[in-house]
């Protein structure tokens, strides 16, 4: 079985961005590979290099704009040919690739499936800023959410569930109209300027402070179901 | 056909019952105990001796357990992977002795003592493990090596650990670890294969899962799950002990809350709860000697009032499932119950009413898991190869940080297997290992979450401190389990990882237990067995001596010559023979020898009992 260098060193290679090799023909079936990790006609496993992007990965055209449907169905036919459990009874090098593969589709399937992730990780693969790089958020939306807070903090106190209902409706169009504007500035990130590139970012930025407000004005569902033993 | 010696079975280790399963093309199959076809239940109980050997298993243990609540052990999946801070709470409801196990060091790790003796959950979990693979080896004639175990779902890592060192202990190959409502959708999913999303509401002994799942194809996608691992039929007793303790105490000034009589009460509770899913209503009587009754009717409305609290929090639990997997009770297009206390009649109203339809009932909630956990067994041997269970993991990993904050790196329902990976330093020149707390759970303070272990990087090169850049990867692997690699990337050098288990057991100590158990275990009931039949035979002898001694001379003397000198016989091979097979063998013949001097005996006592009258 030609696991590792030596199946890269036979196959066909597709160029990626940064000049990595991917295979893109089987060395045992010589079938054409859909998908750099596998072969789906002989189930032959391939090590793919860390620098293969997910969209690649998976087969998916490098765009913000997805099928969820599709990519759900990419997912789970993959499983079938990659899922250590098809390979209970191969040696344990073959079933460590399989552990391993597998973490790495399942990895980037959860960045994709998730727009904000997804349009992140567009982000960097166009050359950021990372969100380490750049940790601003749009002008306003300080102000904003320190406003939003109090509000939250009174009404709690108040018990006043009606405010925090409504509360909790004008953070989630807020956050959604962020959303919305983020998935023009990540369709185009590739092919955008250092400015456009910077707006995505702090919009990106700001789904996080959303996301704590929702999370604020909603009961904590943990606390009085899992008390410690 | 398959070929049983490549066979993997199916294992569903309980709290309170255990099965093994295997499956086959033509479906998966239980396998029975020597008790015949119906005996599939083998209680998780062991008995044992005063001095730590192992008596009995099974059924036979927990019908001595009312006599023997010291020695008795029951559910002790509720210990696995715990360590004994945890346990106080839990001890309080167990009549047999739990402590720290005195040979573990500094790692906390619980034990249940008997006599002089510490056994560890996993060590007590194999013997279990031994009788079902002893079972299955019966079946098939030949020896079983490979299995699947079934654990709750939310299960956390050192649980999982834990059970998977049992099977190693019971020497078993365990090739996979599966949840348990993934295994029941399984078994499920085999009767109707068309497109579904299906909740499976798992509430067993002393555990409760909810797993929401989809099945198409012939794959089964977990979406999300949740539940509660100290939550079952067990605390449902709990609630009447409690009730019958408190009020026997204020009417009679009584207190029972001691271990023997708590096993009593168990057992009872156990009864009326099972009564009450049939009846609306069963009496309660419990002598407290001296004359004294406590007599009541528990009806089922009362029962009911006392366990909501712990159905709600079944409840509340399929609420956070489904808002996990971005569903509401509509998407459910069936919700399948799995697990023994799913026949208290409030359970099911409750599901019913959540989920806005009646629950599927056709599967035997008993057996479900272990059919299921059968079937993976046969997609891992290749014997069902268009099925594929998709599974995620239950809680967030994550590591401690500065400050005792809990970073997450892998949330809670991310499908498996998944890995993270985490770059980390050194504070100071030179400094050769870093030490990482590695915790599960989905608390914000590392305080609140659990701690998997400490897990301790070394060989990195020396330099200078925040030089060195140590890559680790936190993978999770299609079991559940945790597993971890480092890698220092300036030098390239591959860092050694030691584990330290917060509460379970080093590899040594596993491998240590597998080699001692299997010996000692079998020595242990080798010879029981043989003091229990050399006990009958003398039993047996001491009667027939005296009818000799008394009877006698009704007999012909050739005979009665033959009798005596085989009793002698015997008598002397009862201490030296040490095959119970031999022994037994030689007393059921002794014994229909003297059916005739027995008969004259009878005969000759009614004459001399009419003659004193």
């Amino acid at each position: 079985m030609g696991f590792g260098r030596t199946s890269q060193a036979a196959g066909e290679f597709l160029m990626t961005d940064d000049a990595r090799t991917v295979p893109t023909r089987c060395t045992e079936c010589e079938a054409h590979l859909d998908f750099p990790m596998v072969c789906t006609g002989c189930r032959q496993l391939y090590p793919v290099p860390e620098s293969v992007d997910y969209f690649t990965l998976l087969g998916l055209d490098r765009r913000y704009d997805l099928d969820e449907e599709q990519l759900h169905g990419v997912c789970l036919g993959l499983a079938r040919y990659i899922h250590p459990d098809r390979f209970a009874e191969a040696p344990e090098e073959v079933r460590r690739l399989a552990t391993r593969l597998s973490a790495e589709v399942n990895n980037a399937v959860a960045v994709l499936l998730d727009p904000v992730r997804r349009a992140s990780y567009l982000l960097d693969l166009a050359g950021g800023p990372t969100a380490g790089q750049e940790r601003g958020v749009p002008g306003e939306l300080l102000r904003e959410v320190l406003v939003l807070r109090e509000q939250i903090t009174e009404a709690k106190e108040r018990h006043d569930e009606a405010e925090l209902e409504r509360l909790r409706a004008t953070i989630g169009s807020q956050r959604e109209e962020n959303l919305r504007r983020i998935a023009p500035l990540a369709e185009g990130a590739c092919a955008a300027d250092a400015g456009h590139r910077r707006e995505l970012r702090l919009r990106l930025n700001a789904m996080k402070y959303w996301d704590n407000l929702l999370a604020e004005s909603t009961p904590d569902p943990l606390a009085p179901a899992t008390p410690k033993p | 056909m398959t070929d049983p010696s490549d066979i993997i079975v199916g294992i569903d280790l309980g709290t309170t019952n255990s099965l093994v399963a295997y499956a086959d093309e033509a479906g998966p199959h239980l396998i029975a105990g020597p008790g015949g076809p119906d005996d599939v239940l083998l209680p998780s109980v062991i008995g044992f001796d005063d001095q730590g050997r192992v008596r009995t298993l099974g059924r036979e243990a927990r019908a001595h357990a009312v006599e023997r609540p010291l020695t008795t052990v029951y559910s002790v999946k509720r210990l696995m992977g715990k360590g004994c801070a945890e346990l106080t709470d839990e001890a309080r409801h167990l009549s047999y002795r739990v402590g720290p196990h005195p040979a573990t060091g500094e790692r906390d790790v619980a034990a249940v003592l008997i006599g002089a003796q510490a056994f560890t959950p996993p060590e007590l979990s194999a013997l279990i493990l031994r009788e079902l693979k002893e079972r299955a080896e019966r079946h098939f004639g030949r020896p079983v090596q490979r299995a699947v175990i079934t654990v709750p779902a939310q299960f956390d890592d050192a649980q999982r650990q834990a059970t998977r060192d049992a099977g190693v202990i019971a020497g078993l190959d365990v090739v996979r670890i599966v949840n348990e409502p993934t295994a029941a959708a399984l078994a499920y999913g085999l009767q109707r294969r068309e497109r579904a999303t299906v909740a499976v509401y798992d509430l067993g002994g002393g555990t409760f899962d909810i797993s929401i799942l989809r099945l198409e194809g012939g794959v089964f996608e977990v979406k999300a799950t949740n539940g509660d691992t100290h939550l079952g039929g067990d605390d449902f007793d709990r609630t009447l002990i409690d009730l019958f303790i408190q009020e026997i105490r204020a009417e009679f000034d009584v207190d029972l809350n001691v271990p023997t009589i708590r096993q009593q009460l168990r057992t009872l509770s156990e009864q009326i709860k099972m009564r009450l899913s049939d009846q609306e209503s069963a009496p309660v009587e419990i002598a407290l000697g001296r004359g004294r009754v406590y007599r009541r009717t528990l009806t089922r409305d009362e029962f009911e009032g006392l366990i909501t609290p712990l159905v709600e929090r079944t409840i509340a639990a399929c609420g956070r499932a489904l808002a996990a997997g971005r569903l509401t009770p509509a998407d459910i297009d069936q919700v399948v119950l799995v697990g023994g206390s799913t026949r208290v009649p409030l359970v099911r109203r409750r599901v019913a009413e959540v989920f806005g339809r009646s629950p599927y009932t056709a599967l035997n909630p008993e057996q479900v898991v272990a059919l299921g956990a059968a079937m993976q067994g046969a997609i891992l041997a290749g014997v069902q190869q268009d099925m594929l269970l998709l599974d995620v993991t239950p809680l967030s990993l994550g590591i401690e940080t500065l400050g005792g904050a809990m970073s997450k790196l892998i949330p809670a329902n991310m499908r498996v297997p998944c890995q993270a990976t985490e770059t980390f330093t050194t504070f100071q020149d030179g400094q050769v290992n870093v030490r990482i707390n590695v915790l599960q759970g989905e608390r914000e303070l590392a305080k609140d979450c659990r701690s998997l272990g400490v897990f301790d990087l070394s060989g990195i090169p020396p330099m200078p401190a925040g030089i060195p850049k140590i890559e680790v990867t936190f993978l999770i692997d299609q079991n559940g389990i945790l597993n971890v690699s480092a890698r220092e990337q300036r030098s390239g050098k591959i860092a050694s990882v030691q584990i330290v288990p917060s509460h379970g057991l080093t590899r040594d100590e596993v491998r240590r237990m597998a080699r001692e158990s299997v010996q000692f275990a079998r020595q242990d009931m080798a010879a029981h067995h043989l003091i229990d039949v050399r006990t009958t035979l003398q039993f047996d002898l001491n009667k027939a001596e005296q009818m000799l001694r008394r009877f006698g001379h009704l007999l012909e003397t050739p005979e009665r010559e033959r009798l005596a000198a085989d009793l002698a016989e015997l008598r002397a091979l009862a201490e030296t023979c040490a095959d119970p097979a031999v022994l037994n063998g030689r007393r059921e013949r002794f014994n229909q020898s003297t059916v005739r001097l027995a008969e004259l005996a009878v005969a000759a006592s009614l004459r001399e009992d009419s003659a004193a009258t």
